[in-house]
């Protein structure tokens, strides 16, 4: 059994280590906003934070997050109001949809370690997350939104 | 960490004399039983449980899929496999029956109860420096707090004359220096003590000093650097490849935390030695050991971060619109920048390949077995992961990815025969990892 | 009531409206640890967090198929289209809505099962609001009618002195909800006379049609609940994944070794599937206890296969196949343009020119790989969870696979994680419902991985097309010939779908619309050819824009050279002949105003752009191109100027901004409709500059994205997108925007640098060797 904690709850998963954390979070335990695009970390579909950082689930063996704290879309936010989500609703970013869990996941981890980042910095950690839908003039202005409102909120003490 | 160590048995082609003879023999000393071992104050088992994690001994005396301390750990060597010991207070095939004495005398001068000696993949040259008092708290730790584990010993896989554990003598009397460390004066106390440690009980030499063909290490290049479990274990000296200086206050978070801002992050065999290892030590300790091994390096304690060197690989991380134009770029560009990508500052996590250690080594080993296997969580930093590209990655563009890396990103002139050492890891990487 | 069927397919707490196997959603709310609660849904409600439709309260009001209202006032409306990222049934629910006089809030929808009482149930060609609009504005017009005559007759007023607004109807002194009115009991049917006699919402009237109103949507595929046939989950399913033969078509197995298997953990056996549909011929399917078991399986199992002939067939074989039938003057059909024999106007003409272009085979790489879950029931149905978007076709196939009667099965449409046309052919589902089929009826998940879903995709067929114009000596044009060779997707998944061209001979009008366009140029023959080497190679596919990507590709580079050719602005000379006259007045209801509806937006984005007045810089100009969409039948008058900077040292082009403007009559959904002409038109550039593939022995080359390389947000140029106001019968937006982009690019890179780039994709190398040459 491999124990790690996903969106704050503590699971134990009974799976080959070699198992994409991925199929593990869909299949094993049932969290299906993490998607499955390309299989080999090419198009971000898949992204889970996994101690904070953003991570290509389907390319980590679910063996090596043994311990570790893992957060999905579902758990990006109780109510879905991570600020992210908040520029996502606002600018109606998603078309199909299927690789905005990823993008937001990615566009979060990318907030937090750069709280104002310039349109070069969105495009060089975008850029890995494949949409398409062409979703990526919404995208990027969301995420543009959401960092000024996280600031902003930082501000604001 | 010592798995492919070189055996010096061949050194004993030298030998025939008697005086060897007499040298080689060591007498038993007495077992005792289990109700001998005794009983120790807990201070002293605690000290001797952080000592034994700065010393790995689990890590060499635990099986992949064995109890702690039951031994069976399989070492690769040049030479055959060697399966380490049991560790544990067990009577028959662990060191239950060792006395105090008995465990000094193999931590001192290699030799086991029954005075046989032991391999030198055991680092006794190092644990010889330690003070009885540290070796006694190992000793008490082991016998009150590990659990006593009945093993069938593994036998090692050595060819003749290579097991003959008598010739190990000439090895020891060739290369080793036995005896306890001895003090600086020129230096500081914290110097010392972090010398003490690194050269004894945490064998940093171990693994970071080459070895003659004889699997010694070469005294006259302490630390300058050497190859284990085909990883690059970098040069500790004024010879470090790293593009921005190591700083005692470096070290320091490489010991506790497993990475520091610019240099990478504790992967391979170096993943235990912090995360099951040195992190363990008093402060004072981990300080003292940075403090010495930035001596070691020549540290200053400026701040790289508005370093020319920092900041123009900053610039390369700058996303090239025209980055289909190469393969290596694309795929990075793809693959990697969404997390190994930094603007103002580096930060902790996402480390910076043009000045990170891995891309400015001689060998590409280190970036290539990172890319293949990633990081799971107890490496580098504690409770992150890296993705390992092994199946979503062809050789070539691996090979591609580390070449754009070497060239564009850290500046360095290529590696040669990067595609054969990436094929070569790909199939022949360490299945210890 | 009336939504039997709705109520047996959603989570009933009539426990015996749940079969045994009942289909299970994969619930995310936490605290639900390992398991999958049961609850069973067949139609889905894109806003629910489980996707189970909304439940009636009381009686109902179903006036037509369409919708309901029940006794709380809830309006739910059933959509047949496939949701795909066009937010269709938030369009298509608005128009009943304000028809029907709701508050949105009140306004439900579903997305149905493929009963056949629903009609042809197909998602593409950009027609879903097109067809929807005079269906749906009708049946809430219906709705309106006979809630406002219930009321008055309660009131003992005339109804037409009653008004509904926001689900109440209202004389002036009285007023009543829905919800009271459907309580109190309502049945009114209408006649199809008296349905079209409605009297329908003057478009100054229109409250939500072409205003901003929340996608019922999009809640859910931000907080990751959207439910994708990839996220189906059917107790007691096993996993499968495909082992796929050497040739599309034509293959046989001749022997499957899977001892190296057996010992694998949760490996549970090898199918070789006998399909009488011939969908999927020589295939094997390996499943497992989870995925990864039967993924890991499926590398270590051997099989072998005698290979069809097309085994060795290449892009380039392909190619000279539809060079040779060009030149075969006998091959093809000859489409109905106003004057199809252009003999005279050529053999008149005191100059011709002529260009070939060619087109490369384009993936459509939908994110999420194909997928199906198949099994039989407890009542003997078989059903099939995807994603689809032409249940209507695949039913027949699934029919003729299962050897049971199309009655017998019924297909549960999940969001699709990408359409873009791929799942137009549903022939995905055929191998999972053999799986099943061999394991008589237990539910079988089959997954394709990327590399598989690439291989087994139906590409978007390479094309080439040779186009020629004729001039008078005033150099004038007099006649335009446009031979169009490649795939038909079409021909060879749904040919009785094909028209016949003045030659008798059937066409694919997926595979040359574009090529009968609207510009006035004396005599046109427009010749569309099919690729008989193709259409067995492959299974030539829809993708986003098909045939209009590149025809128009070709129509529009061609303009701009004949243009060139007589030393005309390409703008003035495009206008020029885009006269509303005869066969391009246009006609009511779809082609009102004709050309000059295509000159007009052209026109607008020449002034948004500054085409021809910019200031700019070396290497750098702007490009321009127009068409209609994707159909004569349908035009949406397109047009986009694009600027480019060209790096003659590297031949890299960087694509600075690109400008569209749309008329496509009404806009329904205004932000959705934006972000179809935003997807569409980065679709056409990642189709002008980076997509691109090519058949090797036999099958795509590139399966995954180490090789094949769409547009990423870093390729994103700044866009500014225009749509003309109009009152018009909205036309359809998901694939016109990509029509315009390849060719306004190409000739943008002729205006900065004199080369003429006529193949897709433009890559730099090309460039440069354009330049060089």
């Amino acid at each position: 059994m491999i124990k790690f904690e996903i969106n704050g709850r503590s699971v134990s998963v009974d799976a080959d280590p070699k198992t994409p954390l991925l199929w593990a979070i869909r299949d094993e335990i049932g969290l299906t906003g993490t998607k499955f695009g390309c299989g080999i970390g090419m198009c971000g579909a898949c992204t889970v934070h996994v101690g904070g950082r953003a991570t290509r689930s389907c390319i980590t063996a679910v063996a090596d997050v043994e311990g570790t704290k893992i957060t999905t879309i579902e758990g990006l936010d109780d109510q879905a109001n991570h600020p992210v989500q908040e520029a996502w609703r606002n600018l109606r970013v998603p078309q199909c949809g299927y690789c905005q869990s990823g993008q937001i996941m990615q566009a979060a981890a990318l907030l937090q370690d750069i709280p104002a980042p310039t349109d070069d910095d969105i495009d060089a950690v975008m850029t890995g997350n494949l949409c398409r839908c062409m979703t990526y003039p919404r995208i990027r202005q969301a995420v543009r939104e959401a960092a000024t409102a996280m600031t902003g909120a930082q501000n604001n003490g | 960490m010592l798995k492919n160590l070189f055996l010096g048995a061949l050194a004993i082609g030298v030998t025939g004399a008697v005086g060897f003879g007499v040298y080689a023999y060591k007498s038993p000393i007495a077992a005792i039983t289990s109700d001998q071992h005794g009983d120790f104050e807990p201070e002293l088992v605690e000290k001797g449980r952080v000592l034994a994690s700065a010393g790995y001994c689990a890590t060499c005396h635990t099986a992949s899929d064995g109890e702690p301390y039951a031994g069976n750990y399989a070492m690769q060597t040049g030479f055959g496999t060697l399966y380490s010991t049991n560790l544990t207070p067990a009577m028959e095939t662990g060191i239950g029956s060792y006395s105090a004495e008995a465990f000094r005398r193999a931590m001192h001068e290699g030799v086991d109860r029954e005075g046989r000696h032991l391999f030198p993949a055991f680092p006794y040259d190092h644990f010889t420096k330690m003070t009885d008092e540290d070796v006694d708290a190992i000793y008490a730790y082991i016998m009150t707090e590990v659990a006593p584990i009945e093993t069938v010993q593994t036998p090692n896989e050595l060819p003749f004359p290579l097991d003959q554990r008598f010739l190990q003598a000439g090895w020891k009397l060739l290369f080793a220096d036995l005896g306890r460390f001895e003090p600086d004066s020129d230096h500081s106390e914290a110097w010392n003590r972090g010398a003490y440690l690194a050269e004894g009980l945490t064998h940093c030499g171990a693994c970071h000093t080459p070895r003659n063909a004889l699997g010694a290490e070469k005294t006259s290049e302490q630390y300058a650097g050497a190859q284990i479990d085909r990883w690059s274990a970098p040069a500790l000296t004024a010879a470090n490849a790293s593009s921005v200086p190591w700083t005692a206050s470096d070290f320091k978070s490489y010991l506790v935390k497993g990475t520091t801002n610019y240099h990478g992050v504790a992967a391979g065999p170096m993943g235990p030695v912090v995360h099951e290892g040195v992190r363990d030590l008093p402060e004072d300790d981990i300080d003292a050991l940075a403090i010495y091994l930035a001596d070691k390096v020549g540290a200053t304690e400026d701040d790289p971060a508005q370093s020319e060197i920092v900041l123009a690989s900053l610039r390369k991380n700058q996303p090239d619109p025209q980055y289909r134009r190469d393969l290596g770029a694309r795929l990075y560009a793809t693959a990697c920048a969404s997390c190994h990508y930094n603007t103002a500052l580096i930060s902790q996590g996402r480390p910076d390949l043009g000045i990170n250690s891995a891309t400015n080594l001689d060998t590409p080993n280190n970036l290539i077995h990172v890319i293949l296997d990633g990081m799971n969580a107890p490496e580098g930093i504690s409770g992150v992961v890296m993705p390992g590209f092994r199946d979503a990655l062809s050789d070539t563009e691996i090979t591609a990815i580390a070449a754009y890396l070497r060239d564009k990103r850290a500046g360095q002139p290529a590696w040669p025969n990067l595609a054969e050492t990436v094929a070569d890891l790909r199939v022949n990487g360490p299945a210890a990892h | 009531m009336g939504n039997k069927l709705l109520s047996r397919m959603t989570n009933s707490a009539k426990p015996s409206d749940m079969t045994r196997r009942g289909f299970l959603v994969s619930m995310t709310a936490t605290g639900v640890a390992f398991g999958f609660p049961r609850a069973s849904s067949a139609a889905m409600d894109p806003a629910a967090p489980d996707g189970i439709p909304v439940e009636s309260v009381g009686d109902t009001f179903e006036p037509t198929l369409w919708y309901w209202i029940d006794s709380e006032g809830q309006v739910n409306v059933n959509i047949i289209r496939a949701e795909m990222g066009q937010h269709v049934g938030t369009a298509i629910a608005r128009i009943l809505a304000d028809e029907l006089e709701v508050a949105w809030e009140d306004v439900n929808i579903t997305h149905v099962d493929s009963a056949e009482k629903w009609g042809t149930m197909v998602t593409g060609g950009s027609w879903s609001v097109w067809q929807s609009w005079p269906v749906y504005r009708q049946a809430g017009a219906a709705g309106r009618t006979a809630l406002i005559e219930a009321a008055a007759t309660m009131w003992g007023v005339d109804p037409a002195d009653c008004t509904a607004r926001d689900g109440a109807v209202s004389d002036g002194t009285n007023t009543i909800t829905y919800a009271e009115l459907v309580s109190a009991g309502l049945s009114r049917s209408f006649t199809e006379e008296e349905m079209k006699a409605l009297p329908l919402k003057p478009h100054s009237e229109l409250r939500l049609v072409g205003k901003d109103v929340t996608a019922l949507d999009i809640e859910n595929k931000i907080n990751g609940k959207a439910i994708y046939g990839l996220d189906a989950k059917v107790d007691g399913m096993v996993y499968g994944v495909p082992m796929l033969p050497p040739t599309r078509l034509g293959s046989s197995v001749t022997s499957v070794d899977d001892s190296a298997a057996k010992s694998m953990k949760g490996y549970l056996q090898t199918l070789t599937l006998d399909d009488p549909s011939g969908t999927v011929p020589g295939w094997v399917v390996v499943l497992g206890e989870t995925l990864m078991a039967a993924k890991w399986a499926s590398q270590v199992i051997k099989v072998e296969w005698a290979a069809g002939d097309t085994a060795g067939v290449s892009e380039a074989e392909i190619n000279d196949r539809s060079r040779a039938l060009i030149a075969d003057q006998t091959s093809g059909a000859i489409l109905a343009t106003e004057t199809p024999d252009t003999t005279d106007a050529f053999s008149s003409a005191a100059n011709v020119i002529e260009a070939e272009y060619t087109t490369q085979t384009v993936l459509h790489f939908q994110l999420e790989p194909v997928n199906a879950t198949v099994f039989q029931n407890e009542d003997g149905i078989w059903e099939i969870h995807t994603g689809n978007q032409w249940q209507s076709l695949i039913v027949p196939t699934l029919s003729t696979a299962l050897d049971v009667p199309a009655d017998r099965i019924v297909m549960r449409t999940y969001m699709l994680g990408g359409g873009f046309g791929r799942r137009l052919n549903g022939d995905y589902a055929v191998p999972a419902a053999l799986a099943s089929k061999a394991l008589g009826g237990k539910p079988v998940k089959l997954v394709f991985f990327r590399e598989d879903d690439a291989q087994f995709d139906s590409p978007r067929s390479p094309s080439v097309q040779k186009l020629r114009m004729a001039f008078d000596t005033d150099n004038a044009v007099v006649g335009m010939e446009h031979h169009a060779a490649a795939g038909w997707p079409t021909g060879v998944v749904v040919p009785s779908f094909m028209p016949k061209g003045v030659n008798g001979e059937p066409y694919d009008p997926f595979a040359i619309d574009g090529a009968d366009h609207w510009y006035s140029v004396g005599a046109h023959k427009v010749r569309a050819i099919s690729n008989d080497l193709a259409n067995k190679t492959f299974r030539p596919g829809w993708l986003r824009s098909v045939g209009p990507g590149w025809t128009n590709f070709a129509v529009e580079s061609f303009m701009d050279e004949a243009a060139h050719q007589v030393e005309a602005d390409p703008l003035e000379f495009r206008l020029r002949h885009l006269k509303a006259e005869g066969y391009n007045a246009g006609s009511a209801p779809n082609a009102v105003g004709g050309a000059a509806r295509q000159a007009a937006v052209l026109q607008k984005v020449a002034d948004m752009s500054g085409y021809g007045s910019a200031d700019l810089p070396a290497d750098t100009a702007i490009g321009i191109a127009s068409t209609f969409g994707q159909a004569r039948s349908m035009p949406t008058w397109t047009a986009s100027a694009v600027q480019v900077h060209i790096d003659r040292q590297t031949g890299e082009i960087d694509v600075q901004k690109m400008w569209l403007a749309f008329d496509c009559g009404t806009v329904v959904d205004p932000d959705s409709a934006l972000a179809q002409c935003e997807g569409a038109a980065l679709w056409g550039l990642s189709m002008a500059l980076y997509e691109g593939t090519k058949i090797e022995n036999g099958n795509v080359a590139d399966r995954n994205l180490g090789s094949y390389t769409p547009l990423r947000m870093i390729d994103t140029p700044e866009m500014e997108i225009a749509f003309v106001e109009s009152t018009e019968v909205p036309v359809g937006l998901g694939e016109p925007g990509t029509t315009v982009i390849a060719p306004a690019i190409a000739n943008a890179i002729y205006n900065a640098t004199g080369a003429r780039m006529r193949s897709l994709p433009i890559r730099p190398d090309d460039i440069l060797a354009a330049l060089n040459a």
